[in-house]
């Protein structure tokens, strides 16, 4: 166990979506653990199953997908153990958006074009019984906005989500998803589709948000320098699997397995000499055949005999950095 | 609201230059029609010479069309104007013919919205499973089969072999409020009459409404399944929100185009009264423009023209008010 008090541990989790075309594979034996109050992220690739594996957390995997295997418990205190995948349909929803909440990729498509976003963010408290009502949340939408740095809160109450914009629309959607002061925060690349300055100010904001209410925070992103200013502790997904985890500082200072070192060097860094940038070559494999064996092993330069034949172990390398690759099976 | 107040008004004021043409235009084609109306209308070939040069007179027949236009408008709004044919006022043979015709497209709209569109969201609901095949394919026979065949076919079935239906003469209950029996009858709780109204209108009510409740039936299921697929109605689930408030948020999306082509489909019942009408001996006021037709009685066609063309302005105006409340993008 990595964490003393962790607020989420998934083991040996698999999800499966039944598609025309055949069985896709998205999730294929992730584990992972997030300690109370760190901020954990995944990255990886667009279709490397981040958002598939954050959405199963809380079960919200829609047909054609489903969640084939494996185990999910929330702790919402240190000690209470709650199984998710035992809960009922009424029980998870009032854990959603109460106490592990959602912020999605896209704010313009991810609030209801049709209702205010006061009413958004009312909805959202009444139905949990944070308030009595809806009008009621009205009135108390304007604190919660303004807790999510949103200017000139009184008005914004009553716009409509095409009223306002982009960044104006993700800090509504931050607020929305605030409002119950939720323990677990899982962003899903929540500033991907905003510009760099605005991209800077809500990581700011997510941050203090973090130091002053103890909030624990999953993010998703594939940027790299996201990673280095807010993670803690960092899983690169790859394929539908966690092929290496390590706190931040390490996974930058010593990457292991070869996806994460090419993943690196694809980042433009702007001090010291100029490095030309690599990418990594071929594409992601189609997950209705995953490549058998360790499914990196197609694009790897450093594949050898096992690679295509048996799945690598979790190897510990070292403390609390794990790599799944055959390279360092007999170091660790 | 002052918004709102405008942009009635401004509708309003739309109407008299859409008035003025859609009659333009339909004057313009029964005038250059090369016959002699005035001989047409006095008998024929044996026609009286005086009755003949009177009706000249009396029509302005020797005028430039747009005169003879302007004389008919006048007459027709101050209620002077007489039909050459029939010797009845025009505006009196719209008032008398109309509310057959009323009466029909209400109840076939009705027909509309209570089949076309549960069968619409069964269908979405259901969607790729034989429920939904079966009602695409009875949607799809709607848009395809001619309404007069249908119709044939199902008067045979239930007037000549069951026995459901009557099929002359329309109820005309003693009292009247509106001029419309069947208005009338509900606002007098007169349910016999109500009853009476039904068996005589339900099977052409049906008739024309199959082709549009075909329609609405495909639009539903379609508008449905985008607003089910979109990017808010995940976020409503990540927010923990009960499934009613999840249908709310659908049903209003899927609203917005809906509306529109209720609009659309009201217009298209009051062009396919005449044949129904026809079929089914209603001497409603698409039966009635057709008679004037055979006659050369355009004077008594521009009475129906204009008063299709009124109702139709009034519906789309009533979609355009509802649509501008349920959209918040489009406002006046």
């Amino acid at each position: 166990m990595r964490c003393k008090d962790p607020i989420i541990v998934v083991k040996d989790l698999y999800v499966y979506f039944y598609t025309y075309a055949g069985i896709v594979q998205a999730i294929n034996s992730v584990s992972l653990e997030i300690c109370r109050g760190e901020t954990y992220c995944l990255v990886g690739e667009t279709g490397c199953g981040k958002s598939v594996t954050s959405k199963a957390l809380t079960r919200l995997i829609k047909p054609p997908g489903r969640i084939e295997k494996g185990e999910i418990y929330y702790y919402p205190e240190p000690g209470k153990k709650i199984d998710i995948r035992k809960l009922s349909e009424e029980e998870l929803r009032e854990l959603r958006g109460y106490e592990i909440s959602y912020i999605f990729q896209d704010p313009s498509t991810s609030l209801d074009p049709l209702y205010t976003l006061g009413y958004q963010v009312a909805e959202t408290m009444a139905f949990h019984k944070v308030v009595h009502n809806i009008k009621d949340g009205i009135r108390k939408a304007v604190v919660v906005l303004k807790n999510a740095m949103m200017p000139d809160a009184e008005t914004r109450v009553k716009a409509y989500p095409h009223e306002l914009s982009g960044g104006l629309k993700q800090r509504g959607a931050i607020g929305i998803s605030l409002a119950n002061q939720p323990r677990l925060l899982i962003a899903d690349e929540p500033t991907t589709a905003l510009d760099v300055t605005i991209q800077a100010q809500i990581m700011d904001f997510l941050r203090k948000l973090k130091e002053k209410e103890g909030l624990t925070l999953l993010l998703i992103t594939h940027n790299m320098g996201l990673v280095a200013e807010m993670c803690d502790t960092v899983a690169v997904m790859y394929a539908g699997e966690i092929v290496e985890e390590a706190p931040v500082e390490i996974l930058f200072k010593n990457p292991m397995h070869p996806y994460t070192k090419g993943l690196l060097k694809a980042v433009p860094v702007h001090v010291g000499k100029k490095v030309t940038l690599q990418s990594i070559p071929g594409t992601v494999p189609n997950l209705i055949f995953p490549p058998p064996g360790c499914r990196f092993h197609p694009r790897c330069s450093y594949k050898f005999d096992p690679c295509d034949k048996k799945r690598p172990p979790m190897i510990e390398v070292e403390e609390n950095h794990k790599v799944a690759c055959w390279l360092y099976e007999k170091k660790g | 609201m002052a918004e709102l107040r405008r942009f009635l008004i401004r509708r309003f004021l739309t109407f008299i230059p859409t008035l003025i043409g859609v009659t333009f235009i339909v004057y313009l084609i029964a005038a250059v029609v090369p016959a002699n109306p005035a001989r047409l209308w006095a008998g024929g070939q044996k026609a009286n010479p005086q009755v003949i040069a009177m009706l000249v007179k009396e029509y302005h027949l020797n005028d430039p069309f747009y005169v003879q236009y302007y004389y008919f408008m006048k007459g027709f709004l101050e209620n002077s104007m007489v039909s050459p044919v029939t010797g009845y006022k025009v505006w009196y043979e719209v008032k008398t013919y109309m509310p057959v015709t009323i009466q029909l497209t209400l109840i076939s709209f009705v027909f509309i919205l209570l089949i076309g569109i549960p069968l619409g969201i069964i269908s979405a609901l259901k969607k790729d499973t034989w429920i939904d095949a079966t009602i695409r394919v009875v949607a799809l026979v709607g848009v395809s089969v001619p309404i007069f065949w249908l119709a044939y076919l199902l008067i045979f079935l239930f007037f000549t072999k069951l026995g459901w239906i009557t099929l002359s003469g329309t109820p005309t209950p003693p009292y009247s409020i509106t001029g419309i029996p069947l208005i009338d009858s509900i606002l007098k709780l007169d349910w016999h009459t109500q009853w009476e109204i039904i068996k005589r209108y339900w099977l052409p009510g049906i008739i024309l409404a199959y082709p549009g409740i075909g329609v609405i039936a495909r639009l539903v299921r379609n508008s449905f399944l985008d607003a089910l697929g979109a990017d808010f109605v995940d976020y409503v689930d990540a927010r923990g929100l009960p499934k009613s408030q999840r249908y709310r948020h659908v049903l209003k999306n899927a609203m917005v185009p809906i509306i529109t082509v209720l609009g659309l489909q009201f217009g298209g019942l009051l062009a396919g009264a005449p044949i129904t009408e026809t079929i089914f001996g209603l001497p409603g006021i698409g039966r009635f423009m057709l008679t004037s037709i055979y006659s050369f009685d355009y004077l008594s066609l521009m009475g129906g023209v204009f008063i299709i063309a009124l109702i139709y302005m009034t519906v789309n105006l009533i979609v355009d008010i509802l649509y501008a409340l349920i959209d918040p993008r489009v406002r006046y």
